[in-house]
């Protein structure tokens, strides 16, 4: 392994070269998605929303719901669905890594192409997506009447998650190429991983024995820390500053690995 | 390394890891690679060669010779297992049709995003789009989406894209097998802007005229390693011969005298010295001439004429089943004309002939093509199986330079091969 893919600055360098070619490949991705659709590009906003609708039907009508140890704020729903938006970029980017170089064969053998940009690519779609759930988010905070000064650390807050779900489908990415149950496999641990992070409920009503792991979980972290500023409380810096160092060796070491074994893709695919 | 040289290859060899099962490769990357799941092809051994600035260099070699490994490995695509390759410039490379376009796209969207590929910024392709769009010559099917065109289109909209990028290295496999003649010629005009311009162009092509036509150097590749270097006309000789026996192999290239020897065509008026010439050298052409009334190389042709071609050749082997060929194209690659005897004479007596037999061979027709300049080639070939076997094809030998007749012209019988009738069409016609 070469040392200078360990170099953080450069892997932003690199990224930041192709630029231009990253959004035509997101914008690619995000209007072929669309393409042929009766409503087009619409869509992006609708299913986000008909989701929304869906959960204040249910918890909020249904089951009447409530946030454990919450008396005022937003309705449970919404609780809900701000943490399903930091999820779902993360649950969205790491699932199809396995195909983002598999499923572009002509990319890696008939053309010169910078193939450590392929795994980008679906981060920066459900990034498109997360920007629209969160608008989304805000207009229905405004509607309820919560919306919050705070809410403007939301982005900055998924920073580690990115960063995570980045490195984790650098490796993805990669193993996806000789190995196609890669696809498979993934969805799944990820349906896993919902369950298993604070997105339903928060870590305080997780039995004390089993707290600490879910303070060493990165995702769990953000996903609360994005959750305090919808209800404006204080956010736990000290755990997401280490939950950011964590997700950027793990961004570092992905990098690393993808450049490693690139250069056996050609062969294998 | 001389700053003149673009490319330089040395000692390339490229083994691919065959794993019978997806599984083994990850055992054995379990066991770091020390137990061994795979089995070894090398698709190319030991390669060297240089490549410097201007040169078109053809790669022509059998199926599975290891050409597409060879480009491969110059544009980065594959790494080598030992070697260096090591080239300087901007690499455009069209190694399959069409790679790297979106069906659902239309070809405005694909051209911009061809040039985000290779690094240029919409601005950028801004400024080429127009002459993009020019050279493909697709109208309308621009706005489309590429999945609606048709493969020539295909072909056209990713060779003009391409070549508008400015390479300095352009790297094409067989990608111009499509598209017409005249595409093709507008293509090779591109091919040889790039080669003025001091970049290099890599040709791997079947077709041995694009070859001989357009290379200054040719590399057979065999087996993955370099079976010869050199003259494009010598490389297509070996080549050819590789479909042969050892034994015809060795009578093709030892014991036939050399082309230049005996040749009066060259001191003909109408000679063309940027012909290019090929085939195993059974037989040679020796001289050639057009004939219009009655007048040997006549300073130009007129249209509608009886015109004889004739060529004088010489078997140097015992021939069985020889074929002559004609054809002549227009200057843009259209070709106005195309025969060989074996199609005029029909499937009668073959052509059989001694060692050592002179022939002469004419051609008769009458051309009725637009008047400017066209290229003749001739050709003395033996049929094989269902295909011909070229002993020696001389193409764009001869140059015709076609007139419309003059009124004082005599023996023009233009107008009775051709007529006209204009006439009043009745009222209810052409509604």
């Amino acid at each position: 392994m070469r040392a200078s893919g360990l170099n953080p600055s450069r892997i932003v360098s690199d990224i930041w070269r192709h630029r231009y070619l990253i959004g035509q490949l997101i914008k690619r991705d995000v209007l072929l998605r669309y393409r042929g659709a009766m409503f087009g590009v619409f869509w992006i906003f609708l299913s986000p929303l008909l989701m929304l609708a869906i959960f204040a039907f249910i918890f909020g009508q249904v089951f009447q719901t409530r946030w454990p140890a919450q008396n005022n704020g937003p309705p449970f729903w919404l609780l809900l669905y701000s943490g399903l938006i930091t999820f779902n970029i993360f649950a969205e980017t790491v699932s199809r890594a396995p195909a983002s170089v598999r499923g572009y064969p002509s990319y890696v053998k008939k053309i010169i192409f910078p193939v450590h940009i392929l795994p980008v690519v679906p981060l920066g779609v459900a990034l498109v997506h997360g920007a629209f759930n969160f608008l989304i988010l805000v207009a229905a905070l405004a509607w309820v009447g919560g919306l919050h000064s705070h809410l403007v650390l939301f982005p900055l807050l998924l920073l580690p998650v990115l960063l995570l779900a980045l490195g984790l489908s650098w490796f993805v990415a990669a193993w996806g190429v000789f190995i196609k149950d890669m696809t498979q496999i993934l969805p799944v641990f990820v349906q896993m991983l919902m369950f298993l992070s604070p997105v339903f409920y928060p870590i305080s009503a997780v039995p004390a024995a089993l707290r600490p792991i879910y303070h060493y979980n990165p995702l769990g972290i953000v996903i609360e820390a994005s959750r305090a500023v919808v209800i404006g409380q204080a956010i736990d810096w000290s755990a997401w500053a280490m939950a950011l160092g964590f997700c950027l060796v793990v961004s570092v070491l992905g990098y690393a690995f993808f450049q490693h074994s690139r250069e056996e893709f050609a062969d294998a695919l | 390394m001389h700053s003149d040289v673009v490319i330089s290859v040395k000692n390339l060899t490229k083994t691919y890891r065959i794993f019978s099962h997806p599984g083994d490769r990850i055992k054995q990357a379990l066991t770091l690679g020390r137990v061994h799941f795979h089995q070894e092809f090398t698709a190319l051994k030991d390669v060297s060669f240089e490549i410097k600035k201007g040169e078109t260099v053809g790669i022509i070699g059998r199926n599975g010779a290891g050409k597409s490994t060879l480009l491969q490995l110059i544009c980065g695509i594959l790494k080598a297992t030992n070697g260096t390759v090591q080239a300087n410039g901007r690499i455009v490379a069209l190694l399959e049709l069409g790679a790297g376009f979106n069906p659902e796209f239309t070809g405005r969207e694909n051209v911009y995003f061809q040039g985000a590929l290779m690094g240029f910024t919409k601005a950028q392709m801004d400024e080429r789009f127009d002459g993009i769009a020019d050279f493909a010559e697709i109208g309308e099917f621009m706005e489309q989406p590429v999945r609606t065109y048709s493969s020539g289109m295909f072909v056209r909209l990713a060779f003009s894209t391409a070549m508008h990028l400015t390479p300095e290295i352009l790297v094409v496999d067989e990608a111009l097998a499509v598209g017409d003649a005249g595409f093709q010629k507008k293509c090779f005009d591109r091919i040889d802007a790039v080669r003025e311009r001091g970049g290099v162009v890599l040709l791997v092509s079947h077709s041995m005229e694009q070859i001989a036509h357009h290379c200054d150097r040719a590399i057979l590749l065999e087996g993955g390693t370099v079976a010869f270097a050199g003259k494009p006309t010598e490389a297509i000789h070996r080549y050819m011969a590789l479909f042969n026996g050892p034994r015809d192999q060795e009578c093709a290239i030892g014991n036939v005298q050399d082309f230049s020897t005996d040749d009066k065509l060259m001191n003909r008026p109408s000679y063309n010295p940027a012909e290019t010439r090929w085939g195993d050298r059974k037989s040679t052409i020796l001289d050639a001439c057009l004939v219009q009334n009655g007048i040997e190389d006549p300073p130009f042709l007129i249209l509608g004429v009886r015109t004889e071609l004739k060529f004088w050749s010489i078997c140097h082997v015992d021939s069985e089943k020889l074929v002559f060929g004609l054809a002549i194209k227009s200057r843009t690659g259209a070709m106005v004309l195309a025969t060989n005897s074996r199609f005029l004479l029909g499937p009668g007596e073959p052509l059989k002939q001694m060692a050592g037999t002179k022939l002469c061979t004419s051609f008769f027709f009458t051309p009725f093509f637009e008047p400017g300049d066209y290229l003749v080639s001739i050709g003395v070939t033996s049929e094989m199986g269902t295909g011909l076997l070229a002993h020696d094809r001389r193409y764009d030998a001869i140059i015709l330079n076609l007139r419309a007749p003059q009124p004082n012209d005599e023996n023009s019988n233009a107008s009775l091969s051709c007529r006209v009738d204009v006439i009043q069409a009745p009222a209810a016609i052409g509604r």
